[in-house]
């Protein structure tokens, strides 16, 4: 299969990323099954990975790694779960991609490893003082198109 | 973007980019007609459009003190 990125963009991306100040790993979740982007999906996920020493990848399927799927809330594919890395252990923020972040949403995907690969919300006080003292589960689904 | 800003910042909070042409099923329950649209604890509140960080947060924690009542 031909590259997803050009050379022109893996610059880009290369920069980006050099800003990353602490390792992200990124868990690929596929399916053997009924998925028409898990190895586009797969490929663009390795293909930027390989853009920072930060990155690390994991490939897991959703039936074979079912346990796995569960614990990272996994229910479709292809799925890539942005998580934290740290020495062996990967903290997970419970930041998902469901479907290809391709198009318009690549950016939205390099900018999600650099919020997880910098461990700063950014977010202003008052709302890190009000997410504080949540007592529910909060489930935020953003419904984005890569066109 | 903000919904994986908000995830850092508690543990009880999820986000989840959803790709509405990919998993079409999924937009057409939650009504999805504009993207972006954020949707909160499976449909109790959708949101059309990008939201500002204060109106997201103060829609989340009216979803979350409405708890199991019908969404208004």
């Amino acid at each position: 299969m031909p590259e997803l990125l050009n050379e022109q963009i893996k610059g880009q991306v290369k920069e980006a990323l050099g800003q990353m100040q602490h390792p992200v790993q990124v868990l690929f979740f596929g399916s053997k099954e009924n998925c028409d982007y898990c190895a586009d999906t797969r490929q663009l996920a390795e293909e930027v990975c390989t853009l920072s020493d930060q990155l690390g990848l994991s490939v897991y399927d959703i039936q074979a790694d079912a346990a796995l799927a569960t614990q990272y809330h996994v229910d479709k594919t292809p799925c890539l779960v942005i998580a934290a890395k740290d020495g062996e252990t990967i903290s997970d923020f419970g930041i998902r991609i469901a479907g290809i972040p391709g198009g318009y949403d690549f950016s939205a995907f390099i900018q999600i490893l650099l919020l997880v690969a910098n461990r700063d919300s950014g977010l202003s006080e008052q709302t890190r003082q009000a997410l504080k003292s949540l007592k529910a589960p909060v489930d935020l689904q953003v419904f984005v198109t890569p066109t | 973007m903000l919904a994986a800003m908000l995830t850092l910042e508690s543990p009880l909070v999820q986000a989840e980019m959803v790709d509405a042409t990919e998993f079409p099923e999924l937009a057409r329950k939650f009504g999805v007609s504009g993207v972006p649209q954020t949707t909160i604890n499976e449909g109790k509140k959708n949101i059309v459009g990008a939201v500002p960080e204060a109106n997201l947060l103060a829609e989340l924690l009216r979803v979350v003190s409405q708890g199991t009542e019908v969404p208004g």
